[in-house]
């Protein structure tokens, strides 16, 4: 045996072993315990059928401000990431510009949109004021590294091409880096409002507004029922959102093959 | 400002790293006026030389005088009048033929108003006339990703022509282009360069280097091993050089 085939086992081992003690600490290998746990469970999904639909006009105005939320959230996380990926991308800006912004985006995208809105409903009290700024204080975070990573990825030629008729930072934007990533810039915008509609529903746990203060408020008073019409409400919404925007995103754009020689 | 030569090069040296040189010592002189082919193997230098004349990189040593204005002082100026087309021609695919073309026009337009997609209606002429001149007539309106090799080629010297150039530097111009098509394309350089513009243009292509050009430059591992006529070392002559 090699001495890097003995590092490489000695490697799986430690990895399984690390593995296995977790799993022990947690409780995970003890089959009483699984085996209470699973009839814990079955008991639980029980008490969830069948869904309440009495409930349901409460929920849908509920759901309707999740997806404001999720809406308003991504469209401010939008106007904000967007300068900011401008000057974070590094074929359009050097390092003393773009090493600052990027770490502004790094801190920004760290905390999660629930604690954002936390520190919103600070700021701003309980609502859904809250939960939309936490939405957009993420959003700002994930779709400025996407975007500066979208401007990043154009053609260099591209770029040389329209610095070298004398264009300026902006017109370089508006001539290569833009036109050339747009179909990135609409498409990711649409994969950030599915995320945040996910995401916002469970905006309400903290007070910020939507559907999961419904969610939080079931689940504390032991009503199940209710609880499940509230999931499956979520769950027709975010399919519903999702094949709106894969509709949208067709529809926007345009199908442009690759760069190609003939 | 009146000058013999549109580029001149002293001792030009370049390194991406600073370690392994890729432009060593080069010396070049341009002629005003004439069509000059630059040729070398892959690897040679030929497209760090553009790029450095371009001013897209800055060289670490040398002399270079672009249009009669040294590298130093008004160099932004003289560049302008500089055109270069990169070897994949940078188009932008989303852009219509015409807007792809009024992008040449950015270094003289207003900075605010151009961001709006706006120009004056004489540069759009310009630009309308510029696809004209290139045989491109009835395709102002199509997306760069629409169009043929050759057109997008033609599509690529017309945003060089708007930049009203006394010089075009342009990267292995035909050589993913059919044979036809380059012939055709090489004819429409050369009636530009009978209008008194300056060009500079790489080739690894040893036929159209002969058949175009009224000056061929050889490079070899970053330096200059030839300038003279084509017909003075002949097809043979230059392969030998490369070699």
């Amino acid at each position: 045996m090699t001495k890097r085939q003995l590092v490489t086992r000695l490697v799986y081992l430690l990895v399984a072993g690390a593995a296995v003690v977790s799993l022990a600490g947690m409780g995970l290998l003890d089959p009483v315990e699984i085996a209470r746990a699973v009839a814990r469970l079955g008991s639980f999904v029980g008490d969830l059928f069948p869904p309440n639909p009495t409930v349901l006009p409460t929920l849908a105005r509920a759901m309707g401000e999740t997806v404001q939320i999720a809406f308003v959230g991504t469209l401010l996380g939008f106007l904000f990431s967007f300068p900011l990926a401008f000057l974070a991308a590094q074929n359009l800006f050097g390092i003393t510009v773009t090493g600052p912004v990027r770490f502004l985006l790094g801190i920004v995208r760290t905390i999660p949109s629930l604690l954002w809105a936390v520190v919103f409903v600070v700021a701003f009290g309980l609502g859904p004021a809250a939960g939309a700024l936490g939405v957009a204080f993420y959003t700002v975070g994930y779709l400025g590294k996407l975007y500066y990573e979208a401007f990043e990825g154009v053609d260099p030629e591209v770029v040389e091409a329209v610095k070298s008729v004398g264009g300026t930072r902006l017109q370089l934007l508006v001539y290569a880096v833009l036109p050339e990533s747009a179909n990135a810039l609409v498409s990711q915008f649409l994969f950030m409002f599915e995320y945040n509609i996910r995401s916002s529903t469970i905006m309400g746990f903290v007070g910020a507004g939507g559907i999961g203060f419904y969610m939080l408020g079931y689940l504390q008073l032991l009503q199940y029922r209710n609880l499940l019409t509230a999931l499956l409400l979520t769950l027709a919404v975010v399919m519903a959102v999702d094949y709106a925007s894969g509709k949208l995103r067709a529809l926007v754009l345009p199908a442009v093959p690759r760069r190609t020689r003939s | 400002m009146e000058y013999r030569w549109a580029l001149e090069v002293q001792d030009l040296w370049f390194s991406y790293n600073g370690t392994a040189d890729v432009l060593r010592g080069v010396n070049l002189r341009v002629e005003k006026g004439l069509l000059t082919m630059l040729l070398g193997r892959s690897g040679s230098g030929k497209t760090t030389l553009l790029k450095v004349v371009k001013g897209l990189l800055k060289p670490q040593k040398g002399a270079l005088t672009v249009l009669g204005v040294p590298f130093a002082g008004e160099r932004k100026s003289a560049s302008r009048e500089v055109a270069y087309i990169p070897q994949n021609l940078g188009l932008v695919r989303n852009l219509t033929a015409l807007e792809n073309t009024l992008t040449g026009a950015l270094g003289r337009s207003g900075p605010f108003l151009s961001l709006l997609k706006v120009f004056s209606k004489e540069t759009v002429e310009e630009a309308r006339e510029c696809l004209a001149l290139l045989g491109l007539e009835g395709k102002h309106q199509e997306k760069a990703y629409n169009l043929s090799g050759g057109e997008r080629q033609r599509v690529a010297i017309a945003r060089a022509l708007m930049q009203r150039p006394r010089l075009i530097l342009a990267d292995e111009f035909v050589s993913q282009l059919d044979p036809v098509m380059g012939f055709e394309i090489m004819e429409m350089v050369r009636e530009i360069a009978r209008k008194g513009v300056s060009l500079l243009i790489t080739t690894h292509e040893m036929g159209i280097a002969a058949r175009y050009g009224d000056r061929a430059v050889v490079m070899k591992e970053g330096m200059v091993v030839y300038e003279g006529t084509p017909y003075e070392v002949g097809e043979e002559g230059m392969l030998e050089l490369l070699r």
